[in-house]
C-alpha cells in the first residue's frame, strides 16, 4: 500500500535519510526502529509532505504521493500521529477529534467512528469538553491516536507514541494499537525507539541508523539479532 | 466639587466607557485574530480600521448607494458592509504579501518571521495612509447621522446627576456586541472556525489533518480585517476622521490584545473594553491631547509589567 | 580595531571623500531652490539612516521610534534659539546631550522587551512626546532670523552652504559608523543581532552594548534633527516626531542595505530625490505620493532583497569575480596560509587544586510539573572528556542551559574549580572560563572566519592585539588557520562546527560545553572533528559533550553520564555503561532484556 523507494532527504547540508526503501503492504503492521537521530521522524515528515526529499519516490495505493500537496495527503487516507503528540492544545478533546475527521472520508460514518474511538479510549469520552493542553501525556497520546482514527484511515502512521510516557502507560498504548490493527484491519506503520515492544506486535521490521536501513526482517529474526543492540548503543564498526 | 457633578461625571464616564469600550473591543478582536491567534504582527491594522470608516462613508454619505436606507439605518448598515469589502481586501493582502513572511514559511525561525512582518506591514501602512490621502483628501469627514447629536437622558438619579446615553454610540454598541457574538459563534461552532483555530494552534499538525494552512490563515486574516473594518464603520458615526486616523488606534489595539492575553480572541474583546474604560476615565482628569499620550503609557506599562495579559486561556502555544 | 581594519578603512574613507567632492561639485550646477533643498535633504536623511542603523541595523534592535531623537534635536535647537537666543552651533550639541539622556531613560525599561514588542514600544515614545508637545502649545515654532550674524547662527543666504554642512555632518556620521563597524563594539552588536543568547554565552554583556548603541544612535539622530530644524525654519510636532520621520530612517536604511556603512547613503540617494521630486511634480494631484513611494520601496526590498540593495549587489559582484568564492578580505590577512610558526604550547593556567574541575550536586530544574533535570550529580576531572548521553528528551540540553546561566536552577549547586557557577548571568559564566557551543551554528556569513572567532576573545575581555592572537591560535587548534580570511558563508558544515568550536576556544575556557557538535556529519567528517577534540584533550582541555552519535562517543569519551527523564541513570566507563541493564532498558525498552 505504501512504497518508499530510494528516498534521500537533506536539511541544509545534513543528510537525514540516504537511499531509504521500505514497503508497507496492505493490512500489515510494519515497524521502524532505530536510535536517536536516525531519521525516523524525518521519514514521516516526508511522507506527510512537511519536508521535501532530494531524491526518491513515495507511492500510496499506486498514486505518486510526492506530486500531491501536503494538505491533500490526509484526504487520501493517510493519518499521521506525530511525534510528541502535537494535539491542538487550545481546542477541546472533542474538537481535536473533529479536526481529525476533517477529510471528507471522516464525515461518512462519523457517529460510528466516534463511538469506536470512545470504546478504545473511554477517557476521551469522559473528557470530551476539556482543553487538550491540560491532559496528561498518556491521555494526549490517546487523543492523538483517536484523532488519527477519526478519518477512518487506510494507513495509520504513529511516530514514537511511547516517548516521554511511563512504561505502564506506554504498554497500554501499544495494546490499543495492536487492537486497532487486529479488530479494524487498519494498516499500521509504527516508528519506535522501544525495540521489543514495537517489534513483537508487528509483521515486519526495519532498523534505521543514521539515515540508512541497516537491518530488516520478521520480528523473531530481529529480536534474536544482537546487531540491533549494537546499533543503538554505538557499538557497530560499520 | 459638588457631589452631584462628580457622580454625574463618573456615571457618564462609565457609560461612555462601556459603549466605546465595546466598540474598541470589536476593533481589538480583529487584531486578536491576526496577532493574538496567528501571531502575525500587523502594523497596518489601523489602516484597515480607517478603510472601514471610508468604505462606510462612501457607501452612505458620499456615494449615496445606501442612502435609501435613510440616515438612521444607513450608517450602521454601511458599517456592516465594510466587512465583506475588507475581508476581500485583507485576504488579497495576505495572499500576495503577508503570506510571504508568515505561516509555515517562518515557523521555527528565530523570531517567527516578525521582522519581515513588521517591515512589510509598515510598507502597507504607508501606502494605505498616503494612498488614502490621495484618494480621499485630508479634510476630516464623518458619516452623518442625526443620532450622533441625540441622546437618551437617564435621571436625575442622585444629587441631580443625569446620565446621557448618546444614541449613535448606543446603536454602535449594540452592533459591535452583535458582531462579536456572531464571530464567536462562527469560531466556536462551525467546521471552518475550528479549522482556523487548529491551524493557528499548530500549523504542522493541522497540515497532517488535511487542513490547508495557507488558506486558513488567509481566511483568518480576512476575517480580522473585516471585523476591524466594521468597528471603524461604527466609529465613523461619532468621530470625524481622515486618512491618518488609523495611527491613533494602533496602539490602543495592541494594548487591548496584549492586555487581554495573547491567543484569546475574547480576551482581546475584554482588553479593548478595559482600554476604552481607561480612556474615558482619563478624560475626566486629562486634557484631550494628553489622553492619547496616556494611552501610550498604558501600552508601555502593560507590555512591561504584564505581557501575559489579564484574561485569556492558559493553554499557551509553546 | 579588527584585523585588517586599517587598509579597509583607508579605502572606504577615500571613496567617501571622492563621492562627497563630486556631490558638492554637483551642487554648483543646481539652481532651482527646491532641488537645492533636496540636495541638502539627501545627506540629512542619509545621516538619519546611519544613526538608526547603529541601533537597529548592526544591533538588530528594530525600532520604529527613532523620531524621538530627531524631534528632541529639532526642538532643542529651535526652543534654545527662541527662548535663550542660543545659536544652533550650541543648540545641536545640547540636543545631543538631551538625546543621550533620553536614550538612557528609554533604554532602561524598553530593553527588557524583545522583537516586535520592542519595535512597537519604541513607537510609543515619539508619539507620546508629540502629543505632549501639542498640549504644551508648541504647535508651530519658527526659528528667528539673524541675518546680521549669519555665521554665528548658522544662517546662510546661500543654500549650498547648508548642503556643505549636511555633507560634512554625514561624513562625520559615516566615519563613526565605520569606526564602530570595525571595532569590537560593532562585532558585539552583530553577535547580539545574530543570536543574543549565543553572544552572551561567548561573554558579551548584551545589555551594556545595546544601551551604548541606543545612546550613540540617539545622539546622531539629534544632530540630524537639529540641523533639519535649522534648514526648514519651522518645526511642528508632526514634522519631527511623526511616524513618517521614523519610517524614513527605516525605509532608507533597509532599502539601501542594513548593517552596512553605505546602505543608508545609497537608500537616501535613491529614495529621497525620487520621493521629493514626485511630491513636487505631482503633489497637487497626488498628495502623499511620498509615503506611497516609501511604502512600495520597503515592500519590494523586503520581498526581493531582504538585506538591502548594497548587499544584493555586492554578493552578485563577488560571485562573478571569484568563482571559488574566496571573499575580498583574504588579501588583508597577514600570512594567511603561509608556513607560520610551530604550534605554541598551550597556555593553560596551572591546575589550581586537586579537586575536580566541575562539580555538580543534586541539580534540579522543573518546568511547570515536568522535572526536566532531577537531582543530577556528577564530576569532571581536569583534562577528561565526559560524554552526556541519553534518549531523546532526557534533559541534556536543559542541564547545559542551567550550567551556562541561561536557565536558573531550582535546587542544587555547580562549582567550577570550587567557585559557584549558578546564579550568574550567562556572560559571567563565560568569563569564569566556561565555553559553550550550540546545536545550531549561527555565523556571520559575510565576515571572514577570523572575525567570527574573535567575538569569543572579545567576550573574554582581551585587548585587541591579544584577541587577534588568541583567535588565530584557536583556529590553529581546530585546523582552520588556512581559512581564516574566508567568508564564513563559504564553509562546509564540518568547518562551521569547527569554527564554532574555535570561537568558544578563543575565550580561553577551562571547560568546554559542546552540544551535539557531531550531529549530521558524515563518517569521515566525524572522524576529523573527533581528532580535533582528542587533540584538545591532549593539550589539557576539559570537555563535556552531549552527543547522540554513539559510535563516535564510544571512541572519544573517557567516561559517560547517562540521563533519562532528567535523572542520572549510570556513570562510568563507556564499555561498562553500555552493558548496564538500566541503560539498555532506557534505550531499547524493558522487553529487550527479557525477550528470550
Amino acid at each position: 500500500m505504501l512504497e518508499v523507494r530510494n528516498l534521500s532527504v537533506a536539511y541544509g547540508g545534513l543528510r537525514a535519510l540516504s537511499d531509504v526503501s521500505l514497503s508497507v503492504p496492505e493490512g500489515r503492521f510494519v515497524t521502524l526502529v532505530g536510535p536517536n537521530g536516525a531519521g525516523k521522524s524525518t521519514l514521516f515528515k516526508t511522507i506527510s509532505g512537511v519536508v521535501q526529499p532530494v531524491a526518491g519516490a513515495i507511492t500510496f495505493a499506486g498514486q505518486d504521493l510526492l506530486a500531491r500537496r501536503p494538505s491533500d495527503r490526509a484526504h487520501l487516507g493517510i493519518a499521521h500521529v506525530p511525534e510528541g503528540r502535537q494535539v491542538f492544545k487550545t481546542l477541546t478533546v472533542r474538537e481535536n477529534l473533529e479536526m481529525g475527521a476533517y477529510p471528507k472520508a471522516g464525515h461518512a460514518h462519523w457517529a460510528q467512528t466516534l463511538d469506536r474511538i470512545h470504546t478504545l479510549f473511554p477517557i476521551l469520552a469522559d473528557r470530551a469538553g476539556q482543553l487538550a493542553g491540560t491532559l496528561s501525556g498518556g491521555e494526549q497520546q490517546m487523543l492523538a491516536i483517536g484523532r488519527g482514527l477519526a478519518c477512518a484511515p487506510r494507513l495509520l502512521m504513529l511516530d514514537e507514541p511511547s516517548m516521554g510516557l511511563a512504561p505502564s502507560v506506554a504498554d497500554t498504548i501499544f495494546e490499543r494499537v495492536s487492537q486497532i490493527h487486529r479488530e479494524d484491519g487498519v494498516t499500521i506503520l509504527l516508528v519506535e525507539q522501544r525495540v521489543a515492544e514495537a517489534l513483537e506486535r508487528s509483521d515486519h521490521g526495519y532498523v534505521l541508523e543514521t539515515g540508512h536501513i541497516v537491518l530488516q526482517g520478521r520480528y523473531e529474526t530481529l529480536l534474536a539479532d544482537d546487531r540491533v543492540r549494537r546499533s543503538y548503543l554505538g557499538l557497530t564498526e560499520a | 466639587m459638588d457631589l452631584g457633578i462628580l457622580v454625574e461625571n463618573v456615571l457618564n464616564a462609565v457609560t461612555a466607557g462601556v459603549t466605546i469600550g465595546c466598540i474598541y473591543g470589536l476593533m481589538c478582536i480583529g487584531l486578536g485574530l491576526i496577532f493574538g491567534i496567528m501571531r502575525i504582527v500587523n502594523f497596518a491594522q489601523g489602516e484597515l480600521l480607517m478603510l472601514g470608516m471610508f468604505t462606510s462613508f462612501y457607501l452612505v454619505s458620499e456615494g449615496r448607494i445606501l442612502s435609501f436606507l435613510g440616515p438612521y439605518w444607513g450608517p450602521f448598515i454601511g458599517a456592516m458592509c465594510a466587512a465583506p469589502a475588507l475581508f476581500a481586501g485583507g485576504a488579497l493582502l495576505h495572499r500576495f504579501l503577508i503570506s510571504r513572511v508568515s505561516g509555515l514559511r517562518t515557523v521555527g525561525s528565530l523570531d517567527e518571521g516578525h521582522f519581515g512582518q513588521l517591515i512589510v506591514t509598515l510598507g502597507i501602512s504607508l501606502i494605505l495612509q498616503n494612498g488614502g490621502q490621495i484618494l480621499f483628501g485630508s479634510t476630516p469627514v464623518a458619516v452623518r447621522t442625526p443620532l450622533s447629536s441625540q441622546a437618551f437622558e437617564v435621571g436625575p438619579i442622585y444629587q441631580g446627576a443625569t446620565v446621557f446615553l448618546n444614541k449613535a454610540k448606543l446603536v454602535a454598541f449594540f452592533v459591535a456586541v452583535l458582531a462579536a457574538v456572531v464571530l464567536y459563534l462562527v469560531l466556536e461552532y462551525t467546521r471552518l472556525g475550528k479549522a482556523l483555530r487548529a491551524a493557528a494552534d499548530n500549523p504542522t499538525a493541522a497540515t497532517y489533518m488535511g487542513i490547508d494552512v495557507d488558506r486558513a490563515y488567509r481566511i483568518a486574516f480576512g476575517l480580522g480585517s473585516g471585523i476591524t473594518a466594521v468597528a471603524g464603520g461604527l466609529m465613523a458615526t461619532y468621530i470625524s476622521f481622515g486618512p491618518f486616523v488609523g495611527f491613533d488606534y494602533v496602539i490602543i489595539m495592541y494594548s487591548g490584545v496584549v492586555l487581554g492575553g495573547m491567543g484569546s480572541i475574547f480576551g482581546a474583546f475584554w482588553g479593548g473594553v478595559t482600554v476604552g474604560f481607561v480612556q474615558q476615565f482619563s478624560a475626566l482628569v486629562l486634557p484631550p491631547q494628553l489622553q492619547n499620550a496616556a494611552m501610550f503609557d498604558v501600552f508601555l506599562m502593560i507590555v512591561l509589567l504584564r505581557p501575559q495579559g489579564l484574561f485569556g486561556r492558559s493553554a499557551e502555544r509553546a | 580595531m579588527r584585523q585588517g581594519a586599517g587598509p579597509h578603512l583607508r579605502r572606504s574613507l577615500t571613496v567617501l571623500a571622492a563621492v562627497s567632492i563630486i556631490y558638492l561639485l554637483a551642487t554648483l550646477f543646481v539652481t532651482n531652490s527646491y532641488y537645492q533643498l533636496i540636495m541638502t535633504l539627501v545627506p540629512v536623511w542619509a545621516l538619519f539612516g546611519v544613526s538608526w542603523n547603529i541601533l537597529s541595523g548592526y544591533g538588530g534592535q528594530l525600532s520604529f521610534g527613532h523620531a524621538s531623537f530627531f524631534g528632541i534635536g529639532a526642538y532643542t535647537v529651535t526652543l534654545a534659539m527662541v527662548y535663550w537666543g542660543l545659536t544652533p552651533w550650541v543648540g545641536i550639541p545640547l540636543g545631543m546631550l538631551l538625546a543621550a539622556l533620553a536614550a538612557v531613560l528609554i533604554g532602561i525599561p524598553t530593553f527588557r522587551l524583545r522583537g516586535h514588542y520592542f519595535a512597537l514600544s519604541m513607537l510609543a515614545y515619539p508619539l507620546a512626546i508629540l502629543y505632549v508637545m501639542q498640549y504644551l502649545g508648541f504647535q508651530e515654532v519658527s526659528i528667528p532670523m539673524h541675518r546680521e550674524h549669519g555665521l554665528a547662527y548658522m544662517e546662510f543666504a546661500e543654500p549650498r552652504i547648508y548642503t556643505l554642512i549636511a555633507v560634512l555632518l554625514l561624513i562625520g556620521g559615516v566615519v563613526v559608523s565605520m569606526v564602530i563597524e570595525n571595532s569590537r563594539f560593532g562585532l558585539a552588536l552583530l553577535a547580539i543581532r545574530q543570536n543574543e543568547l549565543a553572544a552572551e554565552a561567548a561573554g558579551i554583556n548584551a545589555r551594556r552594548w545595546k544601551m551604548l548603541s541606543l545612546v550613540v544612535s540617539g545622539m546622531l539622530g539629534a544632530v540630524v534633527g537639529g540641523f533639519y530644524a535649522r534648514v526648514l525654519l519651522v518645526v511642528t510636532p508632526e514634522s519631527v516626531f511623526g511616524m513618517l520621520v521614523s519610517a524614513q530612517a527605516v525605509v532608507v536604511t533597509l532599502f539601501g542595505g542594513v548593517a552596512s556603512v553605505w546602505g543608508p547613503v545609497i537608500g537616501a540617494a535613491i529614495l529621497v530625490p525620487l520621493a521629493e521630486t514626485l511630491q513636487a511634480e505631482l503633489g497637487t494631484y497626488l498628495p502623499g505620493i511620498q509615503g506611497v513611494v516609501y511604502g512600495i520601496a520597503i515592500i519590494a526590498v523586503m520581498l526581493l532583497s531582504p538585506d538591502g540593495l548594497f548587499w544584493t549587489v555586492r554578493d552578485r559582484l563577488l560571485r562573478r569575480e571569484t568563482p571559488h568564492g574566496v571573499s575580498e578580505v583574504t588579501g588583508l590577512m597577514p600570512d594567511a596560509g603561509s608556513g607560520g610558526q610551530p604550534l605554541a604550547a598551550a597556555t593553560r593556567p596551572a591546575s589550581r587544586g586537586s579537586g575536580p574541575l566541575l562539580q555538580v550536586e543534586r541539580l534540579s530544574r522543573s518546568f511547570g510539573g515536568l522535572r526536566a533535570v532531577s537531582e543530577v550529580s556528577f564530576e569532571i576531572t581536569e583534562g577528561e572528556i565526559l560524554g552526556i548521553i541519553g534518549p531523546n528528551g532526557a534533559g541534556k540540553t536543559t542541564l547545559f542551559n542551567v550550567l551556562n546561566g541561561v536557565l536558573a536552577a531550582d535546587q542544587g549547586s555547580a562549582r567550577l574549580d570550587g567557585r559557584p557557577m549558578l546564579g550568574k548571568k550567562t556572560y559571567g559564566v563565560c568569563r569564569m572560563g566556561v565555553g559553550r557551543t550550540f546545536q545550531v551554528v549561527r555565523s556571520f556569513p559575510r565576515l571572514p572566519v577570523l572575525d567570527n572567532v574573535i567575538v569569543g576573545a572579545y567576550g573574554a575581555g582581551m585587548s585587541d592585539r591579544d584577541a587577534i592572537a588568541r583567535a588565530i591560535r584557536a583556529l590553529e587548534q581546530v585546523g582552520l588557520r588556512g581559512r581564516a580570511g574566508v567568508a564564513a558563508g563559504q564553509l562546509t558544515n564540518k568547518q562551521l562546527r569547527l569554527m564554532e568550536l574555535a570561537r568558544a576556544l578563543a575565550g580561553n575556557p577551562r571547560l568546554l560545553l559542546l552540544d551535539e557538535t557531531l550531529a549530521g556529519l558524515g563518517r569521515e567528517e566525524c572522524d576529523e572533528v573527533l581528532a580535533v577534540l582528542a587533540q584538545l584533550r591532549a593539550q589539557g582541555m576539559t570537555i563535556c559533550i552531549i552527543e547522540h552519535t554513539m559510535h563516535a562517543m564510544m571512541r572519544l569519551a573517557d567516561r559517560f553520564v547517562v540521563l533519562d527523564h532528567g535523572r542520572v541513570l549510570a556513570t562510568g566507563l563507556p564499555r561498562a555503561v553500555v552493558e548496564d541493564a538500566s541503560v539498555i532498558e532506557a534505550y531499547l525498552g524493558k522487553k529487550w532484556l527479557t525477550r528470550r
